[in-house]
């Protein structure tokens, strides 16, 4: 009976194995004109895995960049609830194709337990109509994974690569995070270690790693920042995140 | 009207291989202007633009000119229905929808 009780109270205490993820989800990573002629994209922050969602103020930028040019997209943002907690949404038009990539750098989130503050700067790619180019576009944020593999039009099992920088310069033997989007509550892993798992990058800041399955899957390299940020008159470090989604496509072609 | 254009596309559609050709085409109110360029990003130099209304119906064609964005003339062309414009080099061949929507989107403003 004891040992029963010390179970459940554990269960109860346990803290979320997960990592923090900013989070940019298209409603289609691959739009082809059948498809229609927008994609909707959904902003949050949370934990993946476990479906856990967590508070995002309204981020500090939103663009989209696309053949070289640059849109700002904050004016564009509708309140949402994600994951039960505040989120953004927003209908993006795909005028022409390529690649287009959407970036936030969110508002730095205190995060207590960690006595940090957290800025992931998150990005996704989407194609339209058939055209990949611009698939491995560099945006030149703080902190930025740059995909050597093309961010969609991947099947699960395939490695995806990606080099990471810090204010443009590849960082050796880099942390990355690895997280899936669970697509409903209730998913669970063997081991709490495998919710998010952890890899490095080689010494030129490259890591690869082979999705199990497909779905969604973040990416973040975290740093530390050089600087500061004031909580309650005392400076706290800042955790700095570069952050890709990547979706992996069911293997269909048997 | 959107939903037929697309399944005669679909129809249509050439397997997207290696050097896939991509189709782009937009509207203004007179005459598309088509785009179409290689997945190595070559512009293709000889080719054929066919144009044909929301039933697959022959209107015109055009040869390829070998520019990046070609303007195709609308004048007595029934675009009532939409649009199917393809473009074919050959050994390649794509196309893009424009749909009722487009076309009068085009001509608004």
């Amino acid at each position: 009976m004891y040992r029963l009780c010390a179970v459940a109270a554990l269960a109860l205490c346990a803290a979320p194995a997960a990592a923090h993820y900013g989070m940019i989800i298209p409603s289609d990573p691959m739009v082809s004109q059948e498809d229609g002629r927008s994609v909707e994209l959904t902003l949050s922050f949370s934990h993946p895995f476990e479906r856990a969602g967590m508070p995002l103020d309204r981020p500090a930028s939103l663009s989209v960049t696309h053949e070289g040019a640059t849109t700002d997209l904050l004016p564009e943002l509708q309140d949402a609830f994600v994951m039960g907690e505040t989120g953004y949404t927003l209908e993006f038009p795909l005028a022409r194709p390529g690649t287009y990539v959407f970036a936030m750098e969110p508002v730095p989130y205190w995060e207590p337990a960690e006595d940090t503050f957290i800025v992931h700067y998150t990005k996704t790619y989407v194609t339209a109509y058939g055209d990949d180019e611009g698939w491995d576009t560099e945006l030149g944020l703080p902190t930025e994974i740059v995909p050597l593999t093309k961010p969609f039009a991947l099947w699960e099992r395939n490695v995806f690569q990606g080099i990471v920088k810090i204010d443009g310069e590849p960082v050796p033997y880099a942390e990355v995070e690895v997280e899936y989007l669970s697509e409903a509550e209730g998913a669970v892993a063997p081991d709490e270690l495998m919710v998010t798992q952890t890899i490095r990058a080689d010494q030129n800041g490259v890591f690869t790693y082979a999705a199990p399955g497909a779905g969604w899957w973040g990416f973040a390299a975290l740093s530390e920042a050089d600087y500061t940020l004031d909580q309650g008159g005392e400076a706290k470090s800042v955790e700095l995140g570069a952050v890709i989604w990547v979706h992996f496509e069911d293997w269909a072609a048997q | 009207m959107i939903r037929p254009l697309a399944l005669i596309a679909a129809c249509a559609a050439t397997p997207a291989l290696a050097h896939k050709l991509v189709v782009f085409a937009e509207a203004t109110c007179n005459a598309v202007t088509v785009e179409a360029k290689f997945s190595s990003g070559r512009v293709p130099v000889e080719g054929e633009i066919r144009i044909k209304d929301g039933s697959e119906a022959l209107l015109a064609t055009f040869p390829l000119d070998a520019t990046a964005a070609q303007s195709i003339p609308l004048d007595g062309l029934a675009t009532e229905d939409g649009l199917l414009v393809e473009v074919d080099t050959g050994s390649h061949e794509n196309y893009w929808i424009l749909t009722p929507a487009d076309l009068s989107a085009a001509c608004q403003g």
